[in-house]
């Protein structure tokens, strides 16, 4: 399964009842053999008779109960880390145990290192485009961490199991709960870390249920 | 898929070989497209190659190399810290390149950088090193134990393997 393979794409297929029966049932593909093509029937016979299932991985929910994020289903994200443009460390939160525990002088050091490694990664860029970014995904043996950088230098990091879809989802909700719950605070000064309850709580409240 | 440039770091940190294959959709007038430049025939004619950056390119490719080093040594660092020893750093992907990155237990290092559809290319390095570099330098008498600046893999067996091998990766 590709990195950024969209879970969105794939629940389109189940359409209109009437739609379904046009395209699907009655032409169907050529090379079918009749006996494929009436297991394909008897499949989407039973589908019908259930009800229209949601398609997306894992979810069991009829199709109009099911929600956007309730397609984001058996996620498990490890932890998430917020830099400031500085490259200083300003949130960090562990979710689901995976990553090593650190202490917190550590984690100030990763965020320092890969700060300068993310501003190197687009200097390497060995097309010619302009406006090159910097490191995006990164794959290990046991997890893949998610970077999104938004317009001002912070840096989102979203560390999750290793070919779990979606991710640049999660990241962009989480920049949202940070401009909702941060950025809105009265009381929070720029580029210190962040001591917000309602952030911290909403952030394990979307996390959380969706394991 | 389209690859960039392969790298091969011994494990003194040193560059050993460096390959770029240039990308058809860059103008290159001064470079003829079929003639790679390497570490070892930069050394040679040390003017012409290294000095002058690739056309398009914003380094010169024995910068490159280093920065390369730098990313994947810090990566690799980072990545052993947050998930044990026994974890090992595969590829990351940027908007514009793709970098994956395979590690032997002699610490040689390959790195290959590919666009970005391109899947997880750590076999196929490990392949570069079973097939070609072990059949090519490691095997070879007269080559040394040691490549100080890309002495010994240079020869023509292996580029010629590298070339052709590059060619094959879907």
């Amino acid at each position: 399964m590709p990195a950024d393979w969209d879970i969105w794409a794939v629940s389109d297929w189940v359409t209109k009842p009437g739609e379904w029966r046009n395209e699907v049932m009655e032409e169907g593909p050529e090379e079918l053999s009749t006996g494929s093509r009436k297991r394909e029937r008897k499949k989407r016979r039973q589908a019908r008779e259930t009800g229209f299932k949601c398609s997306a991985l894992l979810c069991s929910e009829p199709r109009p109960r099911c929600c956007r994020w309730y397609h984001i289903v058996a996620m498990v994200v490890y932890a998430v880390l917020i830099l400031n443009k500085a490259g200083g460390l300003i949130f960090q939160r562990d979710f689901n145990p995976g990553l090593q525990k650190l202490t917190s002088n550590d984690y100030l050091i990763l965020a320092g290192t890969f700060h300068g490694v993310h501003a190197i990664t687009s200097q390497i860029s060995p097309t010619n485009e302009t406006g090159a970014s910097g490191l995006e995904v990164l794959e290990s043996e046991n997890f893949v961490m998610r970077c999104f950088q938004t317009l001002t230098g912070t840096k989102f990091l979203v560390f999750a199991e290793p070919r779990q879809p979606n991710l640049d989802v999660v990241v962009r909700r989480v920049y949202e709960l940070y401009s909702d719950y941060v950025m809105k605070n009265p009381f929070y000064q720029i580029e210190m870390p962040i001591r917000s309850e309602g952030f911290e709580r909403h952030l394990s409240a979307y996390i959380k249920p969706h394991q | 898929m389209v690859v960039f440039s392969f790298f091969i770091f011994d494990r003194h940190c040193e560059c050993i070989y460096l390959r770029q294959w240039l990308d058809a959709t860059t103008p290159s007038p001064a470079q003829p497209l079929s003639r790679p430049v390497t570490a070892s025939s930069a050394a040679t004619n040390t003017t012409s190659a290294v000095e002058k950056p690739p056309a398009g390119n914003k380094l010169s490719m024995a910068e490159q190399a280093k920065l390369v080093f730098g990313v994947i040594f810090s990566l690799r660092n980072m990545v052993k810290k947050l998930c044990g020893p026994d974890d090992s750093f595969l590829c990351y992907r940027t908007g514009q390149y793709k970098l994956h990155y395979y590690e032997t237990i002699t610490s040689l290092r390959f790195v290959m950088l590919t666009d970005i559809r391109t899947e997880n290319l750590k076999s196929s390095l490990h392949q570069i090193y079973v097939n070609l570099y072990v059949e090519y330098v490691v095997k070879n008498p007269l080559s040394p134990v040691e490549h100080p600046g890309g002495e010994g893999v240079n020869n023509e067996m292996f580029e010629l393997g590298i070339d052709s091998f590059v060619r094959t990766i879907p």
